[in-house]
This record gives C-alpha cells, sequence and structure tokens, in this order.
C-alpha cells in the first residue's frame, strides 16, 4: 500500500522540505556523503522528508480526494469515514461498495449525506459543498436560545443532527477538545447522546484565531499520521513537524526543528546501540534513583587539594582552579591527566580484575554495582559534555567572526562550525558505547571494540581540548590546519568503531550479558 | 471562560426554581453563599417504591471553571446505602459525571438520573464493592439495610427497621459512635458477632 502512495500522490514535489535545506542540524550527515565513502551504517540524508502540519494535511486530503474521485462525497464526510478505516482505502472501498452504507456511516459517526437530499435548503446548491455544515446556518432572522450558555444568540450553528449552539459555546467547547485534551478527528457534537463526529469544515469555519486552527490541524491530522508506518512525529516538545521516511530501515533522522531522532524508537540518536538495548538501559537509570542520584552531581572534588570543581565545559581534561594547586586530572576517573594523553589511556574500561576479586554474593553484588556506576558515570558524563559543547557553538562563532575579520572568507572559516558538528557526533555516540559495553559480553571483539572506544574517547578529548582552550590562544595561521587535523582524525575514529559494531551487528559477533 | 460558567448557572437556577417537573419529582438547587455560583446544594427527595422513599438527601455540587463544557462535581452528603455510592465518602458511579457529559445537561438533569440511580442501581458497574456484593447475594438484606440507612440518615419515616435500630443501639453501648456501629453491622450481614469483629479490626 506505502509504495503506490508514493507514485499516486507525490508529495515529494510540492509538499515536503529537503533535509538539505537546512543547515542547523546538529549531527551534520551531509558531510559523510559529500566525501563519497562507503558508510552503509548511515541513514542517507535524502532518505527521508519533513512535513510541516499544513503540508501533511494537504497530503491527507490528496488521499482524501483519491478516495472521492471514487466515492463522490463531500471531502470532509470521506475524511471521516477514512479515519474510522485507519486510513484503508481498500477496506473503506470494499465495505462501502459491499452493501449497507448506512452502517458505514452510522459506525463512523456521521450522517449519510445521501439521506439529507431534499431536504435541506441550501442557498449554494450548484456543487457538493451544499452537503456541508454551511447549508445548515438557520436563518440570522430568528433569535435563538442556546442549549449551552441559555442565552439568545443570532450565530447558531450545528452539525447535520440538528443541535445548534452559539458560535461561542462552540469556540469554547472546541478550545476544551482541541487544547485540553488534545482530540481532533473524535469530537462530537456537543449535544446530549449525540455522537456524531464534527467534520474539519465545520470546525474550521467556526473557528476563531490562527493559534487554534494550527494546533487543530495537528491534532486532525494524528489519526493518517499514525495508521502510516513511515510517518512519525518529531517527538521534540512543542515541534509540529512529521518526519516521512522512504524506507521502513532508515533509521537516524534530523527534523527541520534541529531535533535528532531515532525513528524507530524516537529517542536522541544512539548509535552504535540498538533501540531494544538502549530501552533496557534507560529503564535501568529511571529504576535506580539512588544511583541516579550519585551521577547526577555536577561538581567533584580536585583529587588533589579537595576543592571544588564545577564542570563548566565538556573538556574532561579538568585543571584545578586552585591557584596554588593547579592539579591536572581527568574528570572522569579522578586521576592524573598526563597519562591520558598517551598511549596507555585507560579510563575507558572498567578493570574486569576487580571484579573477579569478588569472592562473597555480598562482594559480588557491590562488584556488579560498581560495574553499573562505572558505564553509568561515563555515560552520564558524556550527556553532560554533550550538553555544554552546545555553548561552544557560541564561541566558536565568535571566533569565526574575528576570523572573518582577518582576510578569511566566511566559506573559509566553516570548518570551525564543522569540527564542533564532529565533536557533538563523536561525543554522542561515545555516550552510547558505554551502554553498549555495559551488555556486552567479554569476547575477542569486544576486546577490539573496547580498542576503539579508547582511540575515540582520546580523539574527541583532543578535538574538545583544542577548539574550547587553545583556538583563543593560537596563532590564526595554525588554527585551521589543527582543527581540521584532529576533526578528520576523530571522525574516523568514529567511523572506524562504528563500522566495527555494524559488522559485527551483520555477523552476529556480540554476545550479551544477561542482566 | 468563567462567564459562560457563571450566566449559565444563574440561569439553571432560575429555572429550577420555576420548574414544575422539578418539584413533583422532589428536586431542587440551593446557594451556599449569596452570589457564589461555584459551590452548590442539591436535593434529592428518595423516589417511591425504594428503600429510599420519602429521604432528603443532600448532593455537594461543585461547579468547575470549565462548566459546562464539562461536568459538575458531585457527591452524596447524606450518607446512603447504595451500589454506585460510596457508603463511605459519598463519591458517585454514574457515566454522564464522567465520559458521557455533554454541555447541554443541566444540573436539574444530573440529579433527576441521580434519582432514577435511587430506583435503579447498576450493580455491575459497583463504586462501593461491599454494598454491590451484597445487593448481588441477598437483595433483602440489602433493601432492608439501604432502608435502615435512610431512616438513619435521610428522616425517611416512617421507621420499618426498629429491629436495626435497636442493634446499632446496643453495640454502640461499647463506646463506638453509631456511625461506626451502623456500617460494621451492614458490612457484616447485621450479625452483631461479626459486627462486633468488624469494628475492632478496623
Ligand atoms: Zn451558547
Ligand atoms: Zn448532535
Ligand atoms: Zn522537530
Ligand atoms: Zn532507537
Ligand atoms: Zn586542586
Ligand atoms: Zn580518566
Amino acid at each position: 500500500m506505502e509504495s503506490d502512495e508514493e507514485g499516486i500522490y507525490d508529495v515529494e514535489s510540492d509538499a515536503s522540505i529537503n533535509y538539505n535545506s537546512s543547515d542547523d542540524g546538529i549531527y551534520s550527515e551531509g558531510e559523510n556523503t559529500a566525501h563519497g565513502e562507503a558508510n552503509d551504517f548511515m541513514d542517507e540524508p535524502t532518505s527521508y522528508k519533513c512535513l510541516t502540519s499544513d503540508q501533511i494535511f494537504n497530503y491527507m486530503m490528496k488521499v482524501v480526494d483519491e478516495v472521492n474521485a471514487i466515492l463522490q462525497l463531500p471531502p470532509h464526510i470521506t475524511c471521516i469515514l477514512l479515519n474510522h478505516f485507519k486510513w484503508d482505502k481498500e477496506k473503506l472501498m470494499e465495505r462501502y461498495y459491499e452493501g449497507d452504507q448506512d452502517k458505514i456511516f452510522e459506525e463512523a459517526q456521521t450522517i449519510n449525506p445521501f439521506r439529507l437530499k431534499g431536504k435541506v435548503v441550501s442557498s449554494n446548491t450548484n456543487n457538493i459543498t451544499s452537503f456541508s455544515m454551511q447549508s445548515t446556518k438557520r436563518p440570522l432572522t430568528t433569535q435563538e436560545v442556546c442549549d449551552i450558555c441559555y442565552l439568545p444568540s443570532q450565530h447558531m450553528n450545528g452539525l447535520q443532527c440538528g443541535h445548534f449552539f452559539c458560535i461561542d459555546c462552540w469556540n469554547e467547547y472546541l478550545r476544551i477538545k482541541i487544547i485540553d485534551e488534545g482530540q481532533g478527528q473524535k469530537i462530537a457534537c456537543p449535544a446530549n447522546d449525540c455522537n456524531i463526529l464534527t467534520d474539519y469544515e465545520t470546525i474550521l469555519s467556526l473557528l476563531r484565531g490562527s493559534d487554534i486552527k494550527t494546533k487543530y490541524h495537528q491534532r486532525l491530522t494524528d489519526g493518517f499520521v499514525m495508521s502510516h508506518h513511515l510517518m512519525k512525529w518529531c517527538p521534540s516538545p512543542g515541534c509540529s513537524v512529521v518526519v516521512k521516511v522512504t524506507t521502513a530501515g532508515t533509521r537516524n533522522v534530523t527534523c527541520i526543528c534541529g531535533h535528532a531522532f531515532c525513528f524507530h524508537c524516537l529517542q536522541p540518536i544512539h548509535e552504535p546501540v540498538r533501540c531494544p538495548l538502549l530501552k533496557k538501559w534507560l529503564r535501568k537509570c529511571n529504576d535506580d534513583s539512588e544511583t541516579a542520584h550519585w551521577i547526577s552531581a555536577n561538581t567533584k572534588e580536585c583529587p588533589k587539594c579537595r576543592a571544588t570543581i564545577e564542570k563548566n565545559g565538556g573538556c574532561n581534561h579538568m585543571i584545578c582552579q586552585n591557584k596554588s594547586c593547579k592539579f591536572d586530572f581527568c574528570w572522569i576517573c579522578l586521576s592524573a591527566w598526563s597519562p591520558h594523553g598517551s598511549s596507555w589511556y585507560n579510563c575507558n574500561r572498567y578493570d574486569a580484575n576487580d571484579s573477579v576479586a569478588a569472592r562473597t554474593a555480598q562482594e559480588k553484588s557491590r562488584a556488579a554495582l560498581n560495574r553499573y556506576l562505572f558505564y553509568c558515570d561515563r555515560y552520564m558524563n558524556h550527556r553532560q559534555s554533550l550538553e555544554l559543547e552546545h555553548k561552544l557553538y557560541s564561541k566558536i562563532k565568535f571566533k569565526m567572526e574575528e576570523m572573518q575579520q582577518h582576510n578569511m572568507s566566511w566559506i573559509e572559516v566553516q570548518f570551525l562550525k564543522k569540527a564542533v558538528d564532529i565533536l557533538c557526533k563523536c561525543r554522542n555516540t561515545l555516550k552510547y558505547t558505554y551502554v553498549f559495553a555495559f551488555y556486552l559480553r567479554s569476547n575477542n571483539q569486544a576486546t577490539i571494540f573496547e580498542a576503539n572506544q579508547k582511540d575515540l574517547e582520546m580523539a574527541t578529548e583532543r578535538l574538545s581540548e583544542y577548539l574550547e582552550r587553545d583556538v583563543t590562544t593560537d596563532e590564526l595561521s595554525n588554527i585551521k590546519q589543527k582543527v581540521q587535523d584532529k576533526a578528520k582524525y576523530c571522525e574516523g575514529r568514529c567511523e572506524a568503531l562504528l563500522r566495527h559494531v555494524y559488522e559485527g551487528y551483520d555477523m552476529d559477533l556480540w554476545e550479551y550479558l544477561d542482566e | 471562560m468563567a462567564n459562560i460558567s457563571i450566566s449559565r448557572v444563574k440561569r439553571e437556577f432560575a429555572e429550577v426554581v420555576k420548574s414544575e417537573e422539578a418539584k413533583r419529582c422532589g428536586i431542587c438547587i440551593k446557594m451556599l453563599n449569596e452570589n457564589n455560583f461555584t459551590k452548590l446544594l442539591g436535593e434529592i427527595t428518595g423516589p417511591p417504591d425504594t428503600p429510599y422513599e420519602g429521604g432528603k438527601f443532600l448532593v455537594d455540587i461543585e461547579i468547575p471553571d470549565s462548566y459546562p463544557f464539562n461536568p459538575p462535581k458531585m457527591k452524596f452528603i447524606t450518607r446512603i446505602w447504595h451500589p454506585n455510592i460510596s457508603s463511605v465518602t459519598g463519591a458517585i458511579c454514574l457515566d454522564i459525571l464522567k465520559d458521557n457529559w455533554a454541555a447541554a445537561l443541566t444540573l436539574r438533569t444530573v440529579l433527576m438520573s441521580l434519582q432514577v440511580l435511587l430506583s435503579a442501581a447498576e450493580p455491575d458497574d459497583p463504586q462501593d464493592a461491599v454494598v454491590a456484593k451484597q445487593y448481588n447475594e441477598n437483595i433483602h438484606l440489602f433493601m432492608k439495610t439501604a432502608r435502615h440507612w435512610s431512616e438513619a440518615y435521610a428522616k425517611a419515616r416512617p421507621i420499618k427497621t426498629q429491629d436495626f435500630h435497636e442493634k446499632v443501639r446496643k453495640l454502640s453501648e461499647t463506646g463506638f459512635s453509631d456511625d461506626s456501629c451502623r456500617t460494621a453491622l451492614s458490612k457484616s450481614g447485621w450479625d452483631e458477632q461479626r459486627g462486633m469483629e468488624t469494628l475492632l479490626d478496623s
């Protein structure tokens, strides 16, 4: 059903925004394809579209029109019928031509417009819209008392069921249904014991205010979007964009609002870990409030002088702010920073020998907790760094302006923003490598994975440190080369790690610990 | 929009006062404070041929700001023995006070529905499990208990459950309040021994 829809409605031509039209995405995946590198684990930017609520409404209406070419009903009635059949066109047609049409209208909670023919006097009889609600507006001369507010009104409106209410009451009723209850397609007539559903044409003609109309458009398309397995609402709060993928395999998408998420589970992009494992991890983190408390601390003590140090940048290389101490240490393991710069950087790996040493059951459970805390702490650290990295964008922007004043063009200074993009992507990947590692049973491949993780972590910290500290002091002439080298290296490490993990998935190399 | 809510309640109020039907059925609405249309008091007369006959049942009515688009909040103030009304809190299980509320319904129609509920309980959708169990298992005992509660709390006359009043009086000599004794006995099928145990357990 999906594939033929593509052909018929051709939304790509007018009703879509191309991913590439936006350049504020944090994860600039376009870069990867531009290099033409083979990276089958990345989703092509062209494999999805972002549709605004108006576009999705138009798309929905195209489906309605398509069905209507056959059914010949007023579009707002067809819309109610289609929604009743969960947007399964074939099922609606089959039932419609099978026989009992009145029963279909009744089930769908609407009124068969053919039953009303001749009954309704309309000023607008020349086309199909004569069925619509406008025709049920009563003549303006009579004043009637509204059954809701009990006040006389000249503006009485109602659905085909014949229950009339004043325009103020309609608006208040619809506001509660649309805004407070988040309803759209399933708003019934306010009369007692009447289950006739409102149609979009009536509602749009009654609603006052563009905000509520926009909201209504969104809610109206909910059923349509949910019934379509290649479309999902962007989960970012307040965002009303629908992401539509071309194939069910598409995983990582970036909404035009900038929010990057996993199309399958709606969590933020979580490479390389897969959705079920992530879900398990998130549940574990939520369950463990005590440890969550333990890891949420944003401050640590200097391991040497015990001065309290607050982390205010993403870099894990800390320098104690106590002027007489100035100890260089690693935020993650709290040991001296100096070995971290060299190749025996060992901060990413939990020493399994420690847990082997655990003898009694109590020690074992403590070892299990320590193991969890070890991975959780690293996960939280990268998460926190990632949040702080967003400060870096404004810092870098400042630097870019400065460089433009020194004879560099706008295009030439974009390398800095790209470097921060890469930094964020690497941090995000690192964050989830600790989730993956937590569930991973050690084997040869796991050892290779840990080595890749270590390399990526080291490369990321170097890039982070450079962008955060040295870029402000270094000679302008040196910066570009250094940033590009470090970023490119980082990106290479990240791709290597991801490729290895994805190959492992394909070849079934990963073994998991039962938890 | 509070102004729809207030103008609507004012109108309804005037309508109930005039309504012949309301008078005939023994339904009225009172204001608790002058010019306060958010806290009202409803009164329902127990319908004939039911254990509630002749009783006066007071109902607490709270009008939300979003009235009439959302239902009024109602609960019984007068204690009542009924499967769809909590014998402890007076909370009511009635569809039109929840999902099936419609803006065109009124306080009067809700009170009349409550009156109908008193004549025709719906034990399959119970609010009070103990009462519903008794209703299903021993309808005769349920009727008599409900009558007794109406006499004790809703001033229903004539007194038809003298033996129950006597049991409550005897049990209350232990120092427990009449209300606690009545509840304990009602929940124990009016067995004095079990009633005493229920009292001590609670
Ligand atoms: Zn009105
Ligand atoms: Zn209606
Ligand atoms: Zn979005
Ligand atoms: Zn996912
Ligand atoms: Zn220090
Ligand atoms: Zn470390």
